[in-house]
């Protein structure tokens, strides 16, 4: 049994069990990490199913007076002018924290030890207008990824010292190195051209070596009109 | 010729197995009716489709042999229903947005949050993934027993259910995993 079998399997049916599925589970921790991530969901999804949908009455509208028009209208005005303040002055740390969050959203890229096939690895940073000089060998991991309202590519690379994650951030600006410690990674972010690059390593991996080498290896392409 | 003593006997168990069905259905009716909810996403709709599927079962209810069968059986003619009301005539549409129960803020609404965007986001699924994975979670249908019930190949059905969970696992927060994702349907 392949992968693409065992995650059609187990994705159909967590708690499904079979000899060949359970053959395939003792040798591959990306499938056995999956399994226990669907049998997550499927708990989940089996909660929510129990209770019948919520669906509310439709209430008769009542008019507002006009006053609570306008009243409406300039809060709603106010709090874009404060939500516009607050993303101009928020901080830097506030992008090393959300990266850290998609990482951990993603827990089986870590787990990825199998080099990607050059296509996933051309579309995940081509659908983010991003170029990258890098020995596709190194590659476990090729997703491209939505992240702060645009598609990003986040790859895992295998190194010496275990994999390393880089997301390739074209539209995030940051002024300097940025180094950071969270969730048990450690972290930098990097300016890179008109963007960053962020790279994460669990524990203490070098993490600046990689990001100067991965400076050197980007370069943005014409971004795609849509997706 | 049977005797009037026999007949008689008969008769009391025929209403003894009678009495015993009409209990048995209305035992079953609420999970019927949340199995119907989930298919057809209203609630007046659904109890039309439940008291409908209740009166077939009644008139059919020779075709029962095993009270084990019984849930498997009354949710088979549920889904019927449902599939029949659904091709009769073009359900209107509900628009989720306005019609789900959204969390109002307060701390048990923000505690269950999580389980809210779940359900919003079943709600959401077409309802050829929707179908399978209520019949598969809610119902207990085997894969073999949905895919005869929807007449699709087991292969199509696994692909469905997959599709079903990859997108709540992605609606949920969770990205795609890595070559998890089958391509067309396999038929």
């Amino acid at each position: 049994m392949i992968c693409e079998d065992a995650r059609l399997a187990i994705g159909a049916d967590p708690e499904a069990a079979g000899t060949e599925l359970e053959e395939h589970l003792r040798v591959c921790a990306g499938c056995r990490a999956f399994r226990e991530e669907m049998r997550r969901v499927n708990a989940d999804i089996r909660r929510a199913l129990e209770e019948p949908p919520d669906l509310r009455v439709a209430a008769p509208r009542r008019v507002a007076p006009a006053w609570r028009e306008y009243a409406l209208a300039a809060g709603v005005v106010l709090a874009a002018a404060a939500a516009m303040l607050v993303w101009l002055l928020r901080p830097t740390d506030s992008l090393a924290r959300d990266v850290v969050a998609h990482i951990k959203a993603e827990p089986d890229s870590w787990l990825s030890t199998l080099n990607v096939s050059a296509g996933s690895i051309d579309h995940a940073l081509k659908s983010s207008g991003v170029g990258l000089d890098l020995a596709s060998d190194k590659i476990v991991y090729a997703q491209s990824c939505w992240f702060r309202g645009h598609y990003v590519p986040h790859l895992v690379l295998q190194t010496a010292h275990g994999p390393a994650t880089v997301l390739i951030l074209r539209h995030e600006q940051v002024k300097a190195r940025d180094n950071f410690r969270e969730g048990g990674m450690s972290g930098v972010i990097v300016p890179a051209g008109d963007g960053s690059i962020a790279v994460l390593t669990r524990g203490r991996g070098p993490v600046d070596e990689l990001a100067g080498e991965l400076r050197q290896e980007v370069h943005w392409l014409p971004e795609p009109a849509t997706r | 010729m049977q005797s009037p003593v026999s007949s008689l006997g008969e008769r009391l168990r025929g209403a003894e197995a009678r009495a015993t069905l009409t209990a048995l259905i209305e035992s079953m009716r609420p999970d019927l009716l949340r199995f119907a909810q989930w298919l057809a996403r209203d609630r007046s709709i659904a109890e039309d489709i439940v008291q409908e599927a209740l009166l077939r079962a009644w008139r059919s209810r020779d075709a029962l042999k095993e009270p084990s069968a019984a849930r498997a059986w009354l949710l088979t003619i549920v889904r019927r229903e449902h599939a029949r009301l659904y091709e009769r005539k073009r359900l209107e549409l509900v628009c989720l947005d306005d019609a789900l129960d959204l969390p109002d803020g307060s701390a048990a609404a923000v505690a269950d949050a999580r389980l809210l965007t779940l359900r919003y986001a079943i709600m959401k699924l077409p309802l050829e993934y929707r179908e399978p994975l209520v019949m598969q979670v809610l119902g207990g249908f085997s894969t073999e027993e949905i895919a005869r019930e929807l007449a699709l190949t087991n292969t199509a059905v696994l692909t469905r259910l997959f599709r079903a969970r990859h997108k709540l696992r992605t609606l949920c927060g969770a990205s795609p995993a890595p070559d998890a994702t089958p391509g067309e349907e396999r038929a």
